[in-house]
């Protein structure tokens, strides 16, 4: 019996895993304050990874005839160095590029960050994080002054008397985690805010709340409705926007111009449900007698070019209502929260696998940091990087002139979870070296010159940071298979032969150790937590410095902006933004939004869970779901496929006719390659402020297909 | 280059803001009449229906780098030496935009002549707006003279704060410009309701002032009607004098192409209220919004100026308890071959109609329909967006709110009770014939109810179906409720 979580989203489910190696195991939920008991189907199948058929053991080399051939670690290693070092020395080291992922422990994650800069030497390392939570911790850093995900407990928000979630759908994506809206639906008081009327959405049916089924792309312009109706009608709590913010006029000034019935001819929302929504917040907040209200965003609302200043907006809407370190005397309910996607979605973002990030949310471009760092790490400060290019960037730059010649993967299949995906793989290929570390012949896998074989969750110890800022102690079931490493080895083999300085330890618990000194003074601060402190079954949430003022131990920080903000001034700031729309425009060969998000069955490109039968089966292809008046101008009456296009890409896959989603509007699911792969056709236009591509919302054309 | 706009009001704000946005080092000169910060000037009728206070119509201030000079008005331009003189200063400038707005028009009738009485006001500052909201506060009965938009949105707003209201139109229905007069019947009787009298195809007398102040309204036909307060909503005349005394060509606004340069001078555009486009003057903000930022672009990236239409511009009344939305051709103004689709609900004071050509929709009239509203004014203007058949436009089209109860008896069997983990109504029904008949039981063997708990007394429901009409524990002969049951 080995008691661990789930290995695959935020929420992190608690589990317990029973039965003797990999074929007998067994995963069954435990109790625990995030999943309550209970787990979702992919949670309850995830055993069955240990047993996929086509689970590499071995390093596989890209043999001259196309395909690939066993070799043996050592020549495997030998020759990934020398080639390394051979680019290195024709193209300089920031030639070599780093793609990490957020579902990497805080271990692997923190010793890849150390591994791209001491012994690859490049400052090019970046991560699919970018693709998830960088727009929600851009405008968390500028407004509140540290970003993490929820910033309080999530059983918190069964206190609220309203919650505002906008663009998220946690009924699929996080199913256990519904049950904390339970006592909110009583009240009346859930807003989903969604193109599609989304399982999630449904939750509003019956009484729950209200669903805000908004034109895609327009949820900045929603929110700056809110904030106009909020500050036309005087709801906001002035005594606390004086006392902990500042910035007000510069915000209220900018919404004057969104006036009700402006915002309802660009997003479709009417006046009338825009001021009923801006009551049931307003009332429910603390200045107003409420319980607490809480705002909440996700990928829906953040994956956009707009997506810092929206999440910005989301933030101004819960300061201005009094809400986030619950009130003016901190002992209310309520704030804003990003509702973290992947596994370690939150560590992950944490500890140096950042392009512009040291361990600890430091800035790598901040002489402090560097220097503080450099010492744990045991060497000159001078001989780190800077700051090198984001994931975009970076992956539209692989084999351009001047761009990078080679490129090492972890826990990341870009190449059906990137947008333009077409245009990456053939990125990808034109490169002199690609390493892709994974357990599964993933499709980025297929285009690597090296796969090497890594081990999973059952498999291996460490920690994760789910998505309230709460480190969860991952634990090792089984061992590996024969012939599989840590990517802990693999990082250590190879900083030997490229004779990296600094040290490179394979045990989980070193590594974390060296992770709290490396953290300690930042603003992710995990000096104070340890794997014995987690084993004793304390709950632990970052910051979380070593020691308290009298020397006992630090009790760590579940409600953050209780008393004050982590900025120069202590307060948080209000700032102005602008709506500019989407980087794409409907036009006459181009007149439907397509919009994109995940099934309950598939987690991220579906590497792991397609190759789950229980979960394959229930889900095996893309859908395009279309509302039944535009699904009869274009002549589909049930299941045929439908071709959508954008002047990116073409995907085919059957019609799912439904009312749940808006007529001007299509949705498809992001798990699938091949025809099927809709990110074939989603837009790689990114944020100015946090370089988030613009996945969720671009003009296409559709037909039936009769191919 | 030095840009000099004339008028602080919402366009020439505008212009600013976005020619800043788009070229910081463009040195940026903005002259307002006004003292005051520029305002939303839209919400003026939201701030008399006291939706709305002074602090939220305040528009965004200026970046520091944009010379603002606010309660200065400009009083010659001097196109020779390309100036713009105001009271003891001038600025030069290498491109001038006109944003002078337009002004009430005041009805040239006895009484208003020689100018307001008090208890006389236009609508067009936010000065106005204070006289007005204070003036309201000693009134029995207000007169709003012009059936438009604006004298709606202020009857509307006077009869919220409880003031008898009157409106008086030369023209004989509400709302003439926007709605064809079949449906203005639906808004005059919807305005009826709230308390509000319309009184169409009416001329003016005289307005009667008693000792400085107004008392009463006297029309053509010989009624009186007593009122302290009046309110001027007779229609604008573009504000031109600036212009005129420059030389350049004007006529009912400052005549311009459709690049937004006036006749004479190529150095001098004029946009907004003020302007006279081959496309005609424009009363509303969005068409000035749209020539701001299409002159913003030109001057600085060179760009063709994109011709802003004007007529068929959207109007959204902004009224407490009526709603009023237009866009685009109506059946009045629809061609012979257009499709024009609607629906009358007279006794519920509500009217839906769409313009259809081709694949697009080009015209919206909603009155008392704001849901249908705001979902037509996002398909406006889409081409290749019109269902098959155009009467789906009047329909709702989202999913309902309320769902059916769900019935465990009669759901079909391939239902998904307990979506996190995939289990079918059949799926439950099969593990009770196998034996499983608790919920416990079924739970452990499905994993229903196992995820988020949501389907909960849904299987609570099966269970209580199927212990009816398959009680455990009794002979196993007996027919079985097969997977297709119910």
């Amino acid at each position: 019996m080995t008691d661990t979580h789930c290995p695959y989203c935020a929420l992190q489910c608690a589990q317990k895993l029973s039965g003797e190696g990999p074929t007998s195991l067994a995963a069954e939920p435990r109790d625990f304050p995030t999943n309550l008991g209970g787990m979702c189907q992919k949670g309850w199948t995830s055993a069955e990874l240990l047993r996929v058929p086509d689970r590499i053991t071995m390093p596989q080399r890209r043999s001259a005839a196309g395909g690939f051939e066993p070799v043996s670690w050592e020549e495997a290693l030998d020759d990934i160095a020398a080639r390394v070092r051979a680019i290195g020395d024709d193209h300089g080291t920031d030639a070599i590029a780093v793609f990490g992922g957020g579902g990497l422990t805080n271990e692997k994650a923190y010793q890849l960050g150390k591994f791209a800069r001491l012994a690859l030497r490049t400052k090019n390392i970046d991560y699919n994080g970018r693709f998830c939570m960088s727009s929600a911790a851009a405008a968390s850093n500028r407004a509140l002054g540290i970003d993490r995900g929820l910033p309080f407990p999530l059983s918190d928000l069964g206190d609220a008397q309203a919650v505002l979630l906008l663009g998220s759908n946690i009924a699929d994506t996080m199913p256990p985690s519904v049950q904390h809206l339970g006592a909110v639906r009583e009240r009346g008081g859930l807003i989903v805010v969604d193109p599609r009327h989304s399982a999630t959405a449904q939750l509003t049916d019956n009484g729950g709340g209200e669903h805000v089924q908004l034109v895609p792309g327009t949820d900045l312009v929603f929110l700056l409705g809110l904030l106009h109706v909020v500050f036309a009608e005087g709801l906001h709590d002035l005594a606390y926007v004086e006392a902990r913010t500042t910035g007000l006029e510069a915000v209220r000034r900018s919404v004057s111009e969104w006036w009700p019935e402006r915002v309802a001819s660009v997003t479709g929302v009417p006046e009338t449900q825009l001021r009923r929504v801006a009551h049931l917040l307003a009332n429910a907040s603390p200045h107003r007698g409420g319980w607490g209200a809480f705002v909440l965003t996700g990928r829906g609302s953040e994956q956009h070019t707009d997506g810092t200043d929206t999440v910005t907006a989301a933030i101004s809407l819960a300061l201005v209502l009094g809400l986030v370190g619950g009130g003016i005397d901190g002992k209310g309910r309520g704030g804003y929260g990003a509702i973290t996607g992947q596994g370690n979605g939150q560590g992950g973002r944490e500890h140096g696998q950042k392009a512009d990030q040291l361990p600890g949310y430091r800035m790598i471009a901040d002489p402090e940091a560097r220097a503080h760092v450099a010492e744990v790490w045991g060497v000159d400060p001078d001989i780190l990087p800077p700051p090198g290019m984001p994931a975009m960037q970076l992956l539209k730059s692989l084999g351009t002139e001047g761009g990078p010649r080679a490129l090492f993967v972890h826990g990341s299949n870009i190449v059906v979870s990137a947008p333009d995906a077409i245009d990456i793989a053939r990125r990808i290929r034109s490169l002199d070296l690609v390493v892709v570390c994974d357990f599964v012949p993933s499709e980025t896998a297929a285009l690597a010159d090296y796969i090497l074989p890594v081990t999973q969750w059952a498999e291996e110890e460490g920690t994760m940071t789910g998505l309230e800022g709460r480190v969860l102690r991952r634990r090792q079931a089984l061992a590996p298979p024969a012939g599989v490493r840590s990517e802990l080895e693999i990082f250590a083999e190879l900083a030997k032969r490229l004779d990296a300085p600094g040290r490179w330890p394979t045990e989980p618990r070193e590594v974390f150790d060296e992770l709290r000194r490396a953290s300690s003074g930042g603003k992710a601060d995990y000096a104070g937590i340890s794997y014995e402190r987690l084993d004793a079954g304390e709950a632990l949430y970052w910051p979380c410095p070593s020691s308290t003022e009298d020397g006992g131990d630090h009790p760590g920080t579940p409600r953050l902006f209780t008393e004050s903000f982590p900025t120069p001034d202590g307060k948080a700031k209000l700032i102005p933004v602008r709506w500019l729309g989407p980087d794409d425009s409907l036009r006459r060969d181009a007149p439907v939004w397509l919009v994109t998000g995940r099934v309950l069955q598939h987690y991220q490109s579906g590497a792991q869970t397609r190759r789950v039968d229980k979960l394959n089966n229930a889900q095996s292809r893309a859908y395009v779901e279309i509302h039944p008046v535009l699904a009869q101008r274009i002549g589909v009456e049930g299941l045929e496929d439908i071709e959508v296009t954008s002047s990116r890409g073409t995907m085919r896959a059957p019609a799912r006719v439904s009312k749940d989603i808006r007529p001007d509007t299509v949705f498809v699911p992001f798990h699938f390659a091949g025809e099927g792969m809709v990110n074939a056709l989603t837009n790689s236009a990114t944020d100015p402020i946090s370089g988030m591509p613009e996945f969720k919302v671009c003009a296409v054309t559709i037909k039936r297909s009769d191919s | 280059m030095r840009v000099v706009v004339v008028g602080a009001g919402m366009v020439g704000h505008r212009f600013t803001e976005e020619l800043h946005r788009l070229d910081p080092y463009i040195d940026i000169t903005l002259i307002g009449e006004e003292e005051y910060e520029p305002y939303n000037r839209i919400l003026l009728t939201e701030l008399l229906a006291g939706r709305v206070d002074l602090a939220g119509l305040t528009m965004s201030a200026h970046d520091e780098d944009v010379n603002v000079r606010l309660g200065s008005p400009a009083l010659e331009i001097d196109r020779e030496r390309k100036l713009v003189i105001t009271a003891g200063d001038s600025v030069e400038y290498d491109h001038l935009v006109l944003a002078t707005g337009a002004r009430g028009r005041v009805i040239p009738v006895p009484g208003l002549r020689d100018g307001l009485p008090r208890g006389v006001h236009l609508l067009r500052s936010l000065n106005d707006a204070r006289d007005i909201k204070a003036a309201a506060l000693n009134a029995r009965h207000a007169v709003v003279i012009g059936g438009g938009p604006l004298g709606l949105e202020a009857a509307a707003a006077l009869r919220h704060r409880g003031v008898g209201v009157s409106v008086l139109s030369l023209e004989t229905s509400l709302l003439d410009r926007d709605l064809d007069a079949s449906v203005a019947e639906i808004v005059e009787a919807a305005s009826a309701d709230l308390g509000i009298e319309f009184l169409g195809g009416v001329g003016i007398d005289s307005v009667a002032v008693r000792d400085g102040h107004v008392s009463a309204v006297h029309l053509g036909g010989g009624r009186v009607i007593d009122a302290q307060l009046v309110v001027l909503a007779a229609g604008v005349v573009p504000e031109t004098s600036l212009a005129t005394a420059a030389g350049l060509e004007t006529a009912q606004g400052i005549v311009v192409g459709h690049d937004l340069r006036t006749t004479l001078d190529r150095s001098i555009s004029a946009i907004g209220d003020c302007a006279q486009t081959p496309t005609g003057t424009s009363g509303l903000v969005a068409p000035g919004w749209a020539q701001a930022r299409e002159l913003a672009r030109s001057l600085v990236h060179g760009t063709l100026i994109e011709p802003v239409e004007i007529t068929g511009s959207a109007m959204k009344l902004k009224a407490v308890g009526l709603d009023v939305v237009t866009m685009g051709r109506r059946a009045s103004t629809a061609d012979s071959h257009d499709r024009v689709v609607n629906l009358r609900d007279a006794s519920a004071r509500r009217h839906v109609e769409v313009v259809v050509r081709d694949d697009t929709l080009i015209g919206v009239t909603c009155v008392g329909a704001p849901e249908i509203a705001a979902h037509l004014s996002t398909q406006f203007d889409r081409p290749g967006m019109i269902p098959a058949d155009p009467l789906q436009l009047l329909l709702g089209t989202s999913a309902g709110t309320v769902t059916e109860a769900v019935n465990p008896t009669t759901m079909p069997s391939s239902t998904t009770v307990c979506r996190c983990n995939g289990v079918s109504k059949g799926d439950l029904v099969r593990e009770w014939e196998h034996g499983c008949t608790t919920v416990e039981a079924l739970a452990e063997k499905t994993l229903a109810t196992t995820g988020c708990g949501g389907c909960k007394s849904l299987v609570c429901g099966i269970v209580d179906w199927l212990t009816e009409v398959d009680p455990p524990g009794v002979d196993q002969e007996s027919p079985r409720v097969g997977v297709t049951a119910g």
